[in-house]
């Protein structure tokens, strides 16, 4: 086995230099004095000897500042002694300091190479919103000059009143959607990532071939319904004088009653598309009107009672009398929805109870049921259109399956969220809230009546 | 003053209050884009609910001059300040009023638009107020992003637009004269088609003041009543003529 070199031993090195130096002056001293000696003076041989010395140490501490100031690396000077050992310690530490400096740079280089690919514009903001640095991506699809605008505020530069809101918010957890500015029709995705101390990225991906696919499939849907709508009427139309004919053969009465069943689910599903298109065209928040909460909540109890398939007990818990600002006929149907759907999927046997409270947080309402309850794994993806929890049993109790979406879709309009929350066998309780703003204290039915 | 460093030079001497009032300023102006936008897109498209969203808005723009004016007067009167910050104070002052009117002029056309969207679609669709509305929007936008990085050269390129606008606006008038000869049961909606085409003219005018100011805070240049060949004329001896 081959023994590791050891280590040089720095300290006897430097012992071993420094020991020679002092030796060599030394013995210049003394050869100083023994030719003073021979002239009468040694002491005036040593003083030129130590003149002598200084000097030539004056003369390598200009030469090495000459070289330091100058820096040609490439041509040391040659000073003899511990002059030689210093120079090479500071030729070895400027080596040093460039092999880092060029690893920094080409690092740079593929961090901007990289960043340059993406496909995405990255912006960099620090605490004030001011650009601190941005990729090409970005400087094309803002319409941004990547070295002027540093240092400015980005809301200064991307003015849509969307974007400042989103900016100046604090829950960037959904990327929202602008309006490019400028003469074509370009559609931008904007998400916020707050990272370091008070710093943010800013995400800019271009969007417009899904916002145009995602306008032509609801022109698509909107279209298809509404001329579906027209031959189903007459269908049921028919069908309807068929079913009130007494004179109707007694094997086609069946058939007829079940024709009259499906013509009505499409119809349902067809007001329902219809209602679902108009809404998600109209995606700004209602302004909205008075309405009486707790009046319509009564009356929609009273709609359950008349059912024929429900739970027993219906209660109507009703903590508070504040009204809601909004648009009557769509969190009519948003409510009859939710109660429907817990009518529907509750035996007789069960309970069900609408609630209606306020706090600090808004307004809340609630359907909750003693009924089937939902997985918890079809939980997120309730509010799909068309999504069946069990596709047997709840084709056959009838629904477009479009209710929960138009819910969504309405509460969307009011600034409100949905939460469900359910577990198999023991039932459901889907909530509504509202934020305070969309809350109002009880009006005089006139005030209702004229507003 | 050296003008390629202007901006951050600027920037730099701005304290907080200045930039947030010059921010302010400009959310203000990105509000009015958009109003600019949906009012001529409204009548575009027979729009009437979008012309209405317009309408409702500009208590919002208003609301917003209001605000910046007694901000720019509280710094006036607390901060008294001088040359530069002085001249940029001002300019918002001023600046504020071109958009509150322009403002104006997108909710005259957004009534329009409420009223047109009622009316049968002409042949052309109002393909040249598109056009127009296009030219005028870029130009608003050029304005305030000159503002926004105080880019004199910007400043002096949209100016120039405003005559293309003219050019726009005075053949669309002449058509809108012809239409009206030839067939007097167009003549309702002749007439409000120039009132649209006027309201977006003088949107392009208080665009091209935006301009003016730009210069006049970089400059110190008050070109307002200078035409644009003078004006250039001028800038390029001034900054000639500064040392080193």
């Amino acid at each position: 086995m081959i023994e590791p070199r050891p280590p040089p031993n720095l300290f006897s090195l430097t012992l071993r230099m420094w020991g020679f130096a002092i030796v060599r002056l030394l013995a210049a001293l003394v050869l100083g004095a023994l030719v003073g000696q021979f002239f009468e003076d040694w002491w005036i041989g040593v003083a030129i000897t130590l003149s002598a010395f200084v000097a030539w140490q004056l003369l390598n501490l200009f030469r090495l500042d000459y070289w330091l100031r100058h820096r040609s690396i490439a041509k040391p000077p040659a000073l003899g002694g511990i002059w030689d050992d210093i120079v090479t310690q500071v030729v070895r530490l400027y080596r040093r300091k460039r092999y880092h400096k060029q690893a920094f740079l080409q690092l740079m280089r593929e961090v901007r190479n990289s960043t340059g690919a993406m496909p995405d514009g990255v912006v960099v903001l620090n605490k004030l919103g001011e650009i601190a640095w941005m990729n090409r991506m970005a400087a094309e699809l803002l319409d941004l000059r990547r070295k002027q605008d540093i240092g400015l505020r980005v809301e200064n530069l991307v003015r849509q009143p969307e974007f400042a809101r989103y900016l100046a918010g604090t829950e960037y957890g959904a990327p929202t959607v602008i309006r490019a500015s400028g003469t074509t029709d370009h559609y931008l995705s904007c998400h916020v990532l707050p990272y370091g101390d008070g710093q943010r990225l800013l995400l800019v991906r271009d969007v417009t071939r899904q916002t145009r696919l995602e306008a032509m499939r609801k022109d698509f849907v909107a279209n298809a319904s509404h001329e579906l709508r027209s031959p189903l009427t007459v269908i049921s139309g028919y069908l309807e004088t068929l079913s009130g004919d007494p004179a109707l053969d007694r094997e086609l009465v069946a058939p007829v009653e079940e024709m009259r069943r499906q013509t009505g689910r499409m119809t349902a599903i067809i007001r329902d598309l219809l209602e679902l298109s108009r809404l998600e065209t109209t995606e700004y928040e209602v302004s909205g009107a008075p309405i009486d909460v707790p009046a319509m909540l009564a009356m929609l109890r009273k709609d359950v009672l008349a059912r024929a398939n429900r739970p027993a007990d219906v209660r109507l818990e009703v903590d508070s009398d504040q009204w809601l600002l909004g648009d009557e006929p769509e969190i009519h149907s948003a409510f009859s929805n939710l109660v429907d759907n817990a009518a529907k999927y509750t035996p007789a046997s069960g309970r069900m109870a609408i609630h209606w409270r306020a706090d600090e947080d808004g307004g809340h309402f609630a359907v909750s049921d003693t009924g089937m309850g939902i997985p918890q794994e079809h939980i997120p993806r309730l509010t799909e259109r068309f999504y069946r929890v069990d596709p047997g049993r709840s084709r056959a109790t009838g629904g477009s399956g479009l209710g929960l979406a138009i819910v969504k879709h309405v509460l969307q309009r009011h600034g409100a969220t949905l939460t469900i929350d359910s577990a198999e066998g023991s039932g459901s309780t889907f909530a509504c809230h509202f934020p305070p703003r969309r809350l109002l204290p009880p009006q005089s039915r006139a005030m209702a009546e004229a507003g | 003053m050296e003008t390629a460093d202007l901006s951050h030079h600027i920037s730099s001497r701005f304290n907080a209050d200045l930039e947030k009032v010059r921010a302010n300023l400009l959310a203000m102006g990105g509000l009015v884009e958009q109003q600019l936008e949906k009012s001529v897109m409204a009548l575009v498209e027979g729009d009437s609910q979008l012309a209405e969203a317009v309408a409702a808005n500009d208590h919002e723009v208003n609301r917003m001059e209001v605000a910046i004016d007694e901000e720019c007067l509280r710094i006036l009167a607390t901060r008294t300040p001088a040359a530069g910050d002085l001249r940029v104070v001002l300019s918002i002052v001023k600046a504020i009023t071109d958009l509150e009117r322009i403002g104006d002029e997108s909710e005259k056309i957004g009534y329009i638009a409420s009223r047109l969207a009622s009316m049968e679609r002409p042949a052309d669709r109002y393909r040249e107020i598109k056009h127009l509305g296009r030219l005028v929007h870029a130009m608003l936008h050029g304005a305030l992003d000159a503002f926004a990085r105080m880019d004199t050269e910007a400043a002096l390129r949209v100016a120039r637009e405003d005559r293309l606008i003219d050019e726009e606006y005075e053949a669309i008038q002449r058509q809108a004269v012809t239409f009206m000869m030839e067939d007097p049961r167009a003549i309702r909606r002749a007439l409000d088609v120039m009132w649209v085409v006027r309201a977006l003219e003088r949107v392009g005018d208080h665009a091209k003041n935006i301009c003016e100011y730009v210069i006049y805070v970089v400059h110190g240049k008050d070109i307002r009543h200078t035409c644009l060949e003078d004006a250039e004329d001028v800038l390029r001896l001034r900054s000639g003529s500064r040392p080193g």
